[in-house]
């Protein structure tokens, strides 16, 4: 079954164009984005809804796959999960299972149709996401999995309107916030930001996503 | 390249911009033919003309300058007398079948002097024409023989009557050219729409924007992924990955 153009995987339907291109030169720039560390888990997140994190996830795990590293998705966005349907695989099993010991660990991660890359989708969804991203067993399952795997890129719901992501921000070295052009407004944004910082975010960066394609070719130019 | 932002900054709106044109237009198109009924037109001329008497009685033979002049004048004042419910009762219980009251007999009237000429025109509009041109011969009639009760002059004669038997077109402009003006005014409220949105809107756009206003390095730049970006533009007759399996090779 081909990608949907709404769950563009487009690092791996086509790897020679532009935009699997970004996605490995984000991979590099977010290797390259801290000196003390090597960053090993990432948290993708964004300020408000449909900015593309999922996307950017998905894209950016391929990109790393690539690489030769093992690479393990997490699906945190326990609200609206997407990684199941971004790899056409089955929700039935997966964090929220594992947290509730209902399951081991292994039988719930997933592997994707790409080398190197697995996938812990959500499960099934429970009523309290934002207790259970931020409960010990949440924290042990991280620590396990960041053993186990060369990088851990956890989803995660929109800073606004949750709090999911600052409770899941202690877990990751590093955060990414997914911003999509002409979205929304600078002070939304600044908001989203500094409440990660609120609770002590390594911001590594942002990425800019469905950006205009003109401005973009000026900027290469202007370069 | 400042024309092509601004022409950058219509087409992205434009579907708004297009919606604004055609709401308006549609509109004022609508309105227009729904509510426009044709009107006519019918006059009738007066001729202002007191012949001064002299001592015995019998009319003078020469006009002066000033008499004419005076009769002019009086126009005006006949304008105002026609105008009241004065005469304008006596026509309407006069003339029944018009089926029109004082006041709309008032509102339906026009009285000018042509052309600075003792000529006093009387234009009634109607939606008939026949309606028009017998409203405007009774109110000339009633006119005529009321004034002498009125002014103390018997100075007024009938020169034209309207013929209510004849037809005429409708003055009514036509509301295409209604449409035309809200065309190009639709037009120009949809492009100002246009750039106060732009003006207001204070999203993020450019790489330049997080790094300045956020503050926040740059990671990444993803464009907007179009379909045709899916598929690889390759030579090679590559297909795209289907089903997420592996590379297909073609060796």
């Amino acid at each position: 079954m081909p990608t949907t153009l709404k769950w563009p995987l487009i690092t791996k339907q086509n790897p020679k164009s532009l935009i699997a291109e970004s996605y490995k030169g984000l991979r590099t720039n977010i290797d390259f984005s801290r000196l003390d560390a090597r960053v090993k888990s990432i948290m993708v997140t964004s300020a408000a809804l449909g900015e593309g994190k999922s996307t950017t996830v998905a894209n950016l795990a391929i990109a790393y796959a690539e690489t030769g590293r093992s690479v393990l998705i997490v699906d945190g966005d326990l609200r609206n999960p997407a990684m199941h349907k971004i790899f056409n695989v089955s929700n039935d099993k997966g964090l929220s299972n594992v947290l509730f010991n209902t399951a081991e660990l292994e039988k719930n991660i997933q592997q994707s149709r790409t080398m190197n890359l697995s996938v812990l989708t959500s499960g099934p969804v429970p009523p309290n996401p934002s207790e259970i991203l931020g409960s010990r067993q949440m924290e042990a399952l991280m620590d396990e999995v960041k053993s186990q795997y060369d990088l851990v890129i956890l989803d995660t719901p929109p800073i606004l309107p949750f709090t999911d992501a600052q409770v899941a921000t202690p877990l990751c070295d590093g955060v990414v916030l997914v911003i999509k052009a002409g979205g929304e407004s600078r002070k939304d944004i600044a908001k989203a930001m500094s409440s990660l910082e609120f609770v002590g975010a390594q911001l590594l960066g942002a990425v800019l996503n469905q950006a205009n394609r003109k401005t973009l070719a000026s900027a290469y130019h202007e370069q | 390249m400042e024309i092509k932002q601004y022409f950058n900054i219509i087409k992205k709106r434009l579907w708004l911009v297009l919606l604004i044109v055609v709401v308006i237009t549609a509109g004022t198109g609508i309105y227009g033919f729904m509510t426009n009924t044709p009107m006519y037109t019918a006059t009738a001329k007066l001729v202002v003309n007191s012949t001064p008497s002299n001592t015995n009685g019998e009319p003078a033979n020469q006009l002066d300058l000033g008499t004419i002049n005076s009769n002019i004048q009086l126009i005006k004042t006949y304008e105002q007398i026609i105008k009241t419910p004065a005469i304008m009762n006596k026509v309407a219980q006069e003339n029944p079948k018009l089926g029109l009251t004082a006041n709309q007999l008032i509102n339906s009237i026009n009285v000018n002097s042509v052309d600075e000429t003792q000529v006093m025109s009387l234009t009634v509009t109607d939606t008939s024409y026949q309606r028009a041109a017998e409203t405007v011969n009774a109110v000339a009639t009633v006119f005529k023989r009321e004034i002498p009760q009125i002014m103390k002059l018997d100075n007024i004669t009938v020169l034209d009557q309207a013929d209510p038997s004849s037809s005429a077109p409708p003055i009514t402009k036509s509301p295409l050219l209604f449409v035309l003006i809200a065309l190009v005014l639709s037009v120009v409220i949809g492009i100002a729409v246009a750039f106060l949105l732009e003006y207001m809107d204070d999203s993020i756009k450019t790489e330049e924007d997080i790094r300045d206003v956020l503050g926040l390095p740059v990671l990444g730049v993803i464009a907007k992924i179009k379909e045709e970006d899916m598929e690889a533009k390759n030579t090679m007759p590559a297909k795209p990955l289907v089903g997420g399996g592996e590379r297909a090779n073609h060796t």
